[in-house]
């Protein structure tokens, strides 16, 4: 059984059809790239996928059961199995929020934060390769790719199965990119996690996914 | 065109706003029998019967919907009914009203454009700078305290000019400056602080260039300020309207504005009726003519967003301006508080400053610095208390965007003394009276202000990742949306307060606020008018107050601005810094 299915999946905004028939399928342990010029669809594709747009039509099976059809309410337990990684990585922590309350933040939604809490922060920020003792500081005091870093942190304390990554590594400084590839590579040999990876740089995709979907105005044009 | 969230509120506001006036009778309860039975006849007693008499020849017995209906059908026919007190027609009244207003208002609003060019002319001959702090003073000192203050030194000291009355052109010449000069100085602020940004557009330097001398450039830069500006324009009108009331009162002059006064003070209902409806209609008239206006300058072809004004550049601020101003009024206002507000001397009266008494005495020998220092903290606790209701409502109706802005179209276009006298008439005037009057019209900029600060959290990734962890609505409101969106505008608001005890003075100072012998600053003001020849300093004391009070207020306003400004300034560049490292 695959871990993500999509069948002909469509999201419209107004009259513009931004994501035309889209279907894919992805297995634990595997990532997907979705390739294609800016515009094209790739980034409300993993919107959709997430439920946090809902798609106008189509399915979405994950772990084989169908979320589109589930309310706001049935679908929150099943969130923190399918974990979004974003593109602007201070964009996507809360200024006003230190590090290790973003990182405790999903375990707290959750109902998991214990008298162990702290010690799993500082674990998580040392598996993505932070120094525990950034977790004091704001987000404006680290770096781009320390940013990213602790973006991921927060989507693994949810302990999820499938992280859909929209462009993790293209606000970046080059020489930092690939430091945040290993890590990816490195925790989806560990933990198994699907990736869907949302890219447009054609060499970061093909070092990096297992298999390459292509889009232009919505539709799939190969893979 | 399909009516729009705001569009209906904004026409429901208005419906709200008419029904008001026309319930007035019903929504001020049964006591203006006695105040009509006094006004008519003062021997009689005021029996049962007398009254009960009264009230059904007033009609006060019907139900609220009946009397609202032969109110609208009246004016439909052009009928406003009779005066109560007078027993004459409404209508004959308002348009003598009117017309003395409107010819007030024209001189006004020539004084407002000789001013406001006057402001303007600097930045555009030397092509940079901006009008300022001047600018923006003027703006803010209301129309009552240049008016006292006008009539003091021009009419009183100096003789100049006749004070009160309305015979013949030069008695328009101190009424249509204390009404034209705030106009002026808000006009000339808001053509001002736009231009700089539009003469630092790329057409400006490749005009210059080219050789186009300056007399067309600062023409043209001129034609590009102005389209954007003319709705704010109307709020000028607006202020007119509301100024005319207090400098109409204060120079004796026969207009709308205190015609109306007198019949909410009189509870004259159906004269306050129709003159309150023809101040309304005044304002509503010339924000439509600024309307039309816009569309003539611009062309239907252009919308909004095709002729936007560039960002007003960050004000720089200077912290020691509103700090100063800030210790000299809490040092009086200490020292006039270890002091007795209430004690009469009537050995002393009106004397002259001394080190007895540092501000002098008033009529009835009290001592005015006292009196200048306990009543601060009546205002300023009103004014607070107004500002939190102010804040409260404005985060609420921040998550309301559409309803947010077609209410605050409306309520922008309230005068807060017009507020003022519907509220006094309906509820009898007080302090609780000219609170909720300002508290009224006082929540659009905190609204706005939270509404774009709720529209920018909720389009944040880090909100999106709130939800992707399976966060609550709840807990996204408590723990993200609240946080970043109160304390921003919890100062906002804070720094609105002086302007909110300025609107409460001027409601007390036109008799509509806190009652005698509280020590209000707007009372004292227009208290110590009676006896200005002999004791100017008793009046000088509280105006000086105000004064600086008004600094406060847009010292305060322009630091906040700034700051804002600043912060997404620096944002934005460091957005772009990061694109183009990522780049």
């Amino acid at each position: 059984m695959p871990l993500l299915d999509v069948r002909e999946l469509v999201v419209r905004y107004g009259t513009v059809t931004a994501v035309d028939q889209v279907s894919f399928s992805l297995r634990a342990g595997e990532t997907l790239a979705l390739d294609g010029p800016s515009g094209c669809g790739k980034s409300s594709t993993a919107m959709a996928v997430l439920q946090l747009r809902r798609p106008d039509a189509g399915e979405v099976r994950f772990e084989g059961r169908e979320l589109t059809v589930l309310t706001e309410r049935d679908l929150r337990p099943i969130r923190p199995r399918m974990q979004p990684v974003f593109q602007d990585p201070y964009g996507s922590l809360s200024p006003r929020h230190r590090i290790r309350d973003a990182v405790a933040e999903p375990l707290k939604v959750q109902g998991r934060w214990t008298a162990d809490g702290p010690a799993k922060v500082a674990e998580l920020l040392d598996r993505v390769g932070l120094d525990p003792s950034h977790g004091a500081r704001y987000p404006h005091e680290l770096s781009g790719g320390q940013c990213q870093r602790v973006g991921i942190a927060r989507a693994l304390a949810s302990e999820p199965r499938l992280l859909v990554l929209d462009e993790p590594v293209s606000a970046l400084d080059p020489s930092v990119r690939a430091g945040v590839l290993n890590l990816l590579a490195e925790l989806q040999d560990e933990l198994g996690l699907g990736y869907l990876f949302i890219c447009h740089d054609r060499a970061v995709v093909r070092n990096f996914a297992h298999r390459v979907i292509e889009m232009r105005d919505g539709r799939v044009i190969s893979g | 065109m399909r009516p729009t969230a705001a569009g209906v509120t904004r026409a429901l506001c208005l419906v709200a706003v008419l029904a008001a006036v026309g319930l007035l009778p019903w929504l001020s309860g049964n006591d203006p029998a006695l105040t009509v039975l006094r006004a008519r006849s003062p021997e009689q007693e005021p029996t049962k019967e007398a009254l009960d008499a009264v009230r059904q020849d007033l009609g006060l017995d019907a139900g609220p919907l009946s009397l609202l209906g032969s109110w609208a059908s009246g004016l439909v026919r052009g009928d406003l009914g009779t005066s109560w007190v007078s027993g004459t027609e409404v209508l004959p009244s308002v348009v003598t009203g009117l017309q003395v207003s409107l010819g007030l208002m024209g001189a006004a609003f020539g004084v407002a454009v000789v001013l406001a060019c006057a402001l303007v002319a600097p930045v555009l001959v030397r092509g940079r700078g901006s009008a300022g702090a001047g600018a923006a003073m003027l703006a803010a000192v209301p129309e009552f305290l240049l008016a006292t203050v006008a009539l003091l030194v021009c009419g009183v000291w100096l003789g100049w000019l006749p004070t009160s009355g309305w015979a013949g052109p030069e008695y328009m010449v101190l009424p249509a400056l204390a009404l034209g000069v705030p106009a002026g100085g808000l006009l000339g602020r808001l053509v001002a602080d736009a231009l700089p940004g539009v003469l630092d557009e790329r057409w400006v330097e490749l005009w210059r260039g080219a050789g186009v001398s300056r007399r067309i450039v600062a023409g043209a830069a001129l034609k590009r300020v102005l389209p954007p500006l003319v709705p704010q324009f109307g709020m000028v009108a607006v202020g007119l309207t509301g100024g005319a009331v207090a400098v109409e009162t204060v120079f004796a002059v026969p207009g709308i504005g205190r015609t109306a006064l007198g019949a909410a003070k009189s509870q004259d209902l159906p004269l306050l009726q129709g003159a309150v409806l023809a101040l309304l209609a005044l304002g509503l008239v010339t924000g439509a003519a600024a309307a039309l206006l816009r569309r003539r300058l611009l062309g239907p072809a252009l919308r909004e967003a095709g002729l936007q004004l560039p960002p007003a550049r960050p004000v720089r601020t200077q912290p020691a301006i509103p700090l100063t101003l800030f210790t000299v009024l809490a040092v009086a206002i200490g020292w006039g508080l270890s002091r007795d507000p209430y004690a009469v001397n009537t050995a002393a009266r009106l004397t002259a400053p001394s080190w007895a008494h540092p501000l002098g005495t008033d009529g009835l020998g009290r001592d005015v610095l006292a009196r200048l220092g306990h009543g601060a903290a009546p205002t300023v606790g009103t004014a607070a208390a107004v500002c939190l209701l102010s804040l409260l409502v404005g985060l609420a109706l921040g998550f309301l965007p559409g309803v947010a802005a077609g209410a605050s179209d409306i309520a922008n276009a309230l005068p807060p003394v017009i507020v003022g006298i519907l509220v006094a008439a309906a509820a009898g005037p007080g302090t609780g009276g000219a609170a909720l009057a300002v508290a009224l019209i006082s929540w659009p900029p905190p609204a706005a202000h939270a509404a774009a600060l709720v529209q920018e959290v909720r389009a944040s990734a880090f909100l999106t990742a709130q939800r992707a962890i399976g966060a609550t609505p709840w807990w996204i409101l408590t723990r993200h949306v609240l946080p970043s969106v109160a304390a921003p505008v919890a100062r906002h608001a804070l720094l609105r307060l002086p302007g909110m005890a300025l609107a409460l003075a001027s409601l007390g100072f036109l008799g509509l606020g806190a009652r005698p012998p509280a020590p209000e600053w707007g009372l004292l003001l227009d208290e110590s008018r009676a006896y200005v020849e002999r004791a100017p300093w008793a009046a000088l004391a509280p105006a000086a107050a105000l004064a600086l009070l008004a600094g406060l207020a847009v010292s305060g306003a322009a630091y906040a601005q700034g700051r804002r400004v600043s912060r997404t300034r620096k944002e934005v560049s460091d957005a772009v810094g990061r694109v183009a490292v990522g780049a």
